[in-house]
């Protein structure tokens, strides 16, 4: 796949070590030279194409670009859940290339929460026992402590009257609020949060926003998200563009 | 972590609840025929109590002979059989004799010494048998004496050996049980002059009952022993057999002879008492089988269809270890759920005391039940288990 377009406005693109204006300052994230190719029987298809990014600490970034352009790739790598064909991504400075199962587990434990366009509930789990999951793979979290982070995100998000429920009985909106209590519980540095609205009515998909706007300026969460919605990107700090895996703004 | 298993499991009982079922079905049966399987080792492991591999069992019928004169026939037919010098010993015996399938019980009370209160005994077997058989038989005394001359009078009580069982019986706190009586209803009381350490005739695989010799006295013609054990010398074989039957032939008018060797009836017995147990123990197999088949099935299926929660699993910081460990503990749990209820079943049985048999046994049956359905699902699970630690974790992004 070649790119037929070229970067248009920004200049981020053609000067991905250095940080913006924009952001509290340090890199948390840098992407360098990353390529992602999807190897089957039959076809290659390149996700992503040479793409330099970086991300800085307590940004807000939104990244937009058609169905498959390579945003969730892009999302699963930055996340640590897959590895890039060719590149280096850093993760506070340092190349996480070498690590081995075990240490990349503790840092996606550690470091970075995660929020879907489907939510990722465990049904079968109660909203505080599926929030508190991340801290069930942290060691020296005591099960009283647990519960009690867990009460805590749910009580962020707003639902702390409903940590008995199961998922199936909450709306689109209030799972989506759970799932991101999850991704807060383990309080990470860092939340990926793939096309989080993109199952919900505007409404809903409203209060989502608000809600990660809301992490972002008073706890400094950085957040990379993906989205199809012109207005929440907007209300990002940041917005980038993708077009068959390459960054175009 | 496991409690998060428990609480996940335990949510997810509905789904599993068939498979948990089945665990507990295959629990009943396992510890059913492990009952059965601990009995039968337990009666195994415990002393025969004679020497069978040189012994021939002479079974004589009398014909028309008259009986007055039987008696005379079989003195002179045992003479004879001494005689024989392929023949180290001779001991005429009723018919329950070793492995024949054949019992003789009696019940008698225990007569306390002190203050001569009576306890009725259980059932007691009882051997009518020519003194000789102690040779015979090899039969290991371990207090008192065997049957001597002065048997031969009749006194105020029979003298009469017992074993080891019978003792324990008649007491408990471990006394020496010689001398002691034992009283029937309308017949004379037994003293007791000695202790055998056992004689199983049932065979090893019969729960053993408490024992009791009584000498058959020599001018005894109220009852005709029709069976002999005889010990021969070794390297006998169908020469001896024929000389022997054929001996039974010209001396007693109209009589016959059959013999056996105890060997011969050993193996028929054991095939006998072992054909229940291996039917229900390959019925219990193929059983197994299924409950494993199953077991895989439904892991497997589970995998494929959890592929999206494990991958957010990983996204949150599982390992891929810790997958495979997650999926072996949840069908740990699971057989732990059907294990819990089949306990419940089981432990009646100790408790209520149905069957007669000793908790201890049930016990063990429940721990092997246990521990085989516990590594049935640990061999089950492997596969599954690998499968799902190597779902990448990037899957939890396309996974709807
Ligand atoms: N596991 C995979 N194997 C093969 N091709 C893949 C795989 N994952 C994604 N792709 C392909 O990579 C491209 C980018 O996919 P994705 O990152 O999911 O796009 P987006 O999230 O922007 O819709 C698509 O063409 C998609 O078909
Ligand atoms: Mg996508």
């Amino acid at each position: 796949m070649t790119n037929l377009f070229t970067s248009a406005t920004d200049s981020f693109q053609s000067q991905p070590a250095t940080a913006p204006a924009t952001g509290a300052g340090r890199a948390v994230l840098q992407l360098t030279g990353i390529e992602k190719v999807y190897q089957t029987r039959t076809i290659e298809t390149v996700a992503l194409n040479h793409v330099n990014l970086t991300i800085n600490q307590g940004e807000f970034v939104s990244v937009m670009g058609p169905s498959g352009c390579g945003k969730s790739t892009l999302l699963s790598i930055m996340g640590l859940l897959d590895e890039p064909t060719s590149g280096t991504l850093e993760l506070d400075g340092r190349p996480v290339q070498s690590y081995s199962d075990k240490e990349l587990a503790r840092l996606r434990n550690h470091k970075i929460g995660f929020v879907f366009q489907s939510y990722h509930l465990i049904n079968d789990l109660s909203v505080l026992d599926n929030v508190e999951l991340p801290l069930l793979y942290r060691s020296g979290v005591g099960g009283r402590q647990r519960r009690q982070r867990a009460y805590a995100a749910l009580e962020k998000v707003g639902l702390g009257a409903r940590t008995g429920h199961f998922p199936s009985q909450l709306s689109g909106g209030q799972r989506q609020r759970v799932a991101i209590a999850r991704a807060l519980a383990g309080e990470p540095e860092i939340i990926l949060a793939d096309e989080p609205t993109g199952n919900l009515d505007s409404v809903m998909g409203e209060e989502i926003m608000d809600l990660l706007l809301t992490l972002n300026r008073e706890q400094g969460t950085t957040i990379v998200m993906v989205t199809h919605d012109e207005q929440q990107a907007l209300k990002t700090q940041r917005l980038i563009r993708f077009f068959d895996g390459s960054q175009v703004s | 972590m496991i409690r998060h298993l428990f609480t996940l499991m335990w949510n997810r009982r509905r789904a599993n609840a068939l498979l948990v079922v089945e665990i507990f079905l295959a629990f009943v049966v396992l510890f059913a025929v492990g009952t059965i399987g601990t009995n039968l080792w337990a009666n195994y492991r415990q002393p025969l109590g004679f020497d069978y591999a040189q012994v021939w069992q002479l079974n004589f019928t009398t014909g028309a002979q008259p009986r007055t004169e039987q008696f005379g026939t079989q003195r002179q037919l045992m003479a004879e059989l001494r005689a024989n010098p392929q023949v180290a010993g001779a001991a005429l015996t009723a018919g329950n004799t070793p492995f024949s399938f054949n019992d003789s019980q009696t019940r008698l009370d225990f007569v306390e010494p002190h203050d001569s209160t009576r306890r009725p005994s259980g059932p007691i077997n009882t051997y009518y048998i020519g003194p000789e058989l102690r040779a015979v038989m090899n039969l290991e005394l371990v207090a008192g004496r065997w049957f001597g001359p002065a048997d031969a009078v009749q006194g105020a009580h029979v003298p009469v050996v017992i074993d080891e069982r019978l003792q324990r019986a008649m007491y408990p706190d471990g006394r020496s049980a010689l001398n002691g009586l034992l009283a029937g209803n309308n017949e004379p009381s037994r003293r007791v002059i000695g202790v055998v350490r056992a004689y199983r005739t049932d065979g090893e695989l019969q729960e053993p009952l408490p024992s009791m010799f009584e000498a058959i006295l020599p001018n005894d013609t109220t009852f005709l022993a029709q069976s002999v054990l005889l010990r021969v010398k070794p390297g006998s074989g169908a020469a001896l057999e024929k000389q022997l039957t054929d001996d039974v032939r010209r001396i007693g008018p109209g009589w016959t002879g059959t013999i056996r060797t105890l060997t011969d009836m050993h193996t028929v017995q054991m095939k006998m008492r072992l054909t229940k147990p291996l039917l229900l123990g390959s019925m219990s197999v193929f059983l197994l089988l299924n409950v494993a088949l199953g077991l895989f099935g439904v892991l497997w299926l589970n995998i494929s269809r959890r592929r999206g929660e494990l991958g957010v699993r990983r996204a949150m910081g599982a390992t891929a270890g810790g997958i495979s460990r997650q999926v072996l503990g949840e069908i740990l749990v699971l057989t732990t759920f059907g294990l819990a209820l089949g306990l419940l079943v089981a432990v009646q049985f100790p408790l209520l005391g149905v069957q007669n048999v000793r908790p201890d046994i049930y016990f063990t049956a429940m721990l092997l039940a246990a521990g085989a359905l516990y590594l049935l699902a640990t061999v089950c699970a492997l596969y599954p288990s690998r499968l799902a630690a190597g779902i990448q974790p990037a899957v939890a992004l396309r996974e709807e």
